[in-house]
């Protein structure tokens, strides 16, 4: 269910940059122009969060509060209070009353998010259903490096994906963007002067906003002592330079969870078809590794009993492919799924070389799988 | 407890920092203390005035002066919004209140830190060509500003409270 947050004040203005600030947000919120109409609000909608202003006609903040603690329902809603007053007498008095926090008059906005994110859990909308994308759907990359060579690295590295690369080369820039925007991941320069891409980072993990976005440090590959400290504060990954975009790309998809499986399964006449790219790189083996078994099942569970593994675009044969081949062919016996590999004679020739994969057995194109696969009388490969 | 230069001159610091503060954290504006100009002057626009009063050891009330077409720009600064979202006047006095609210709720922090302690009445907008004069046992201190070369005025008009039981 979805956080509430109420605000109570008599004016609009305050309640529209309320709205406005939690906008981006899977929140709910609910509005009250004075302390009776909060207390209304407040018994009909049990918000989690109150946020409440002092000076108000009718009945002021101070009162509402007083009354929302002394109904056994309402008085453990948390309530931070906005002020336009930030006199020590008046903080005192606030402090006495009971609230969680204060605000003072003018705040911004980024302020307010950070304050109700302490009392509160704020997630960014569409962050429940980041499971449902995939890797060709629009994503927002902010890349902070002070070197705009490796800002337009990363923008070429993912050139053939829809994805936005937004390069700042200072982190205060990143900052203002972040304040603007959400980016769906991170890349930050480890090496920047003065440990300042690890203090951004401790600045996004406070940060309401961006607390659940994946941050990236990226160093060189000898650089330890900044992989190291990176793990241990947190990052969500290191990427090393020079930068493998496989591997960025790889990165990028596990942390926000992104469907990748389209780029390899398909159903195309009756049959499952597994296409390995032109490079099986460890990460892309991996990730095919990890999809293999759910959308084999899938297949069975669909009423799928036929599968082809086409190693036709692959240019070499090795280790990689010799795991990844054993598991999708140990996976066809278990789950009783016919099955074909389909294989360049490069490829061919170099299988016959591995002991494990000296036997298997291959057709030149599809065509001639889907027909074997038809065949009663063919035998299994 | 009479009106002394210090305490002006006290009011006068506390208004440059409140408004300077308030437009440069919800406007993103940026706020110059400007040469004054005759008070006298008839509008050549409609201005907008939206006043907060005080009352208690000190008492008085604190207008702030745009024009009505910036203080359409402030609007939609604060609120994030394009001239053409603006919905109608309404809109626009209820920034310029909280404008004055928050302004003058800054103030009051600073007078009651200095001892003079006060209340804050509910924001009030004033439409229109004209000027606001004050009576004789008032001291009325004018403060002028630019923003966005627009100009903004800041008049503050104290009576004592000793003056205002009488």
């Amino acid at each position: 269910m979805k956080p509430k947050i109420l605000t109570v004040d008599d004016s609009k203005t305050i309640r529209l940059i309320v709205g406005k600030a939690f906008k981006p947000f899977d929140v709910d919120v609910f509005e009250a122009s004075n302390g009776v109409e909060g207390l209304a609000v407040a018994s009909r909608e049990k918000p989690d969060i109150i946020i409440l202003d002092i000076t108000m006609p009718i009945m002021d903040g101070s009162e509402c509060l007083a009354k929302l603690k002394s109904n056994p329902d309402l008085k453990s809603i948390p309530v931070i209070m906005l002020t336009a007053e930030s006199g020590r007498e008046n903080v005192l008095k606030i402090a006495k009353m009971g609230v969680r926090d204060y605000l003072v008059k003018p705040f911004k906005e980024d302020l307010l998010i950070e304050r109700v994110g302490r009392v509160i859990e704020l997630k960014a909308k569409g962050e429940g259903i980041k499971k449902a994308k995939r890797y060709d759907d629009p994503l927002s990359v902010l890349v902070v490096d002070d070197k705009p060579a490796i800002i337009e690295q990363i923008k070429s590295a993912v050139a053939d994906t829809p994805w936005t690369v937004h390069g700042r080369t200072q982190t205060g820039e990143a900052v203002d963007f972040c304040s603007q925007n959400l980016p769906d991941a991170i890349l930050v320069s480890l090496t920047l002067p003065d440990n300042a891409g690890f203090t951004l980072f401790q600045m996004f993990r406070a940060s309401a906003k961006t607390k659940a976005t994946p941050v990236f440090g990226m160093c060189v590959k000898t650089a330890s002592e900044e992989q190291l400290r990176a793990q241990q504060v947190g990052f969500t990954g290191v990427v090393t330079k020079p930068l493998d975009p496989d591997e960025l790309k790889s990165k990028i998809c596990r942390s926000l969870n992104l469907d990748t499986s389209y780029k390899y399964f398909q159903q195309r006449e009756g049959v499952l078809v597994l296409s390995l790219p032109a490079t099986l790189t460890p990460n892309v083996a991996n990730e095919i590794s990890l999809q293999l078994r759910p959308k084999v099942a899938e297949a069975v569970d669909s009423g799928l009993g036929k599968m082809v593994v086409d190693m036709g675009q692959l240019r070499v044969a090795d280790v990689n492919l010799v795991r990844l081949g054993i598991s999708a062919i140990q996976l066809c016996g278990e789950l009783s799924l016919k099955h074909r590999l389909v294989g360049s004679s490069l490829v061919q020739q170099e299988c016959r070389n591995y002991e494990e994969t000296k036997d298997w057995q291959f057709v030149a194109s599809f065509e001639e799988a889907v027909a074997a696969l038809n065949d009663p009388m063919a035998v299994a490969a | 407890m009479p009106i002394t230069p210090l305490m002006i001159a006290d009011i006068e610091q506390l208004i440059g920092s409140c408004v300077t503060d308030v437009f440069g954290t919800m406007l993103s504006m940026d706020v110059h203390p400007a040469a004054s100009s005759d008070p006298a002057d008839p509008p050549s626009e409609a201005h907008v005035a939206s006043a907060v009063g005080f009352s208690g050891v000190i008492t008085g009330v604190v207008y702030i002066y745009t024009s009505s077409s910036f203080a359409r720009r402030c609007a939609g600064s604060m609120l994030g919004l394009t001239d053409a979202e603006i919905d109608g006047d309404e809109m626009v006095n209820d920034v310029m209140g909280e404008i004055a609210n928050m302004v003058v709720g800054n103030l009051k922090s600073g007078l009651c830190d200095r001892g003079l302690t006060c209340v804050l009445t509910i924001p009030s907008i004033v439409r229109g060509k004209f000027s606001i004069e004050p009576i004789s046992s008032s001291e009325r201190k004018v403060f002028h500003f630019t923003c966005e070369s627009r100009p903004l005025l800041v008049e503050v008009m104290i009576k004592h409270s000793s003056e205002r039981a009488a």
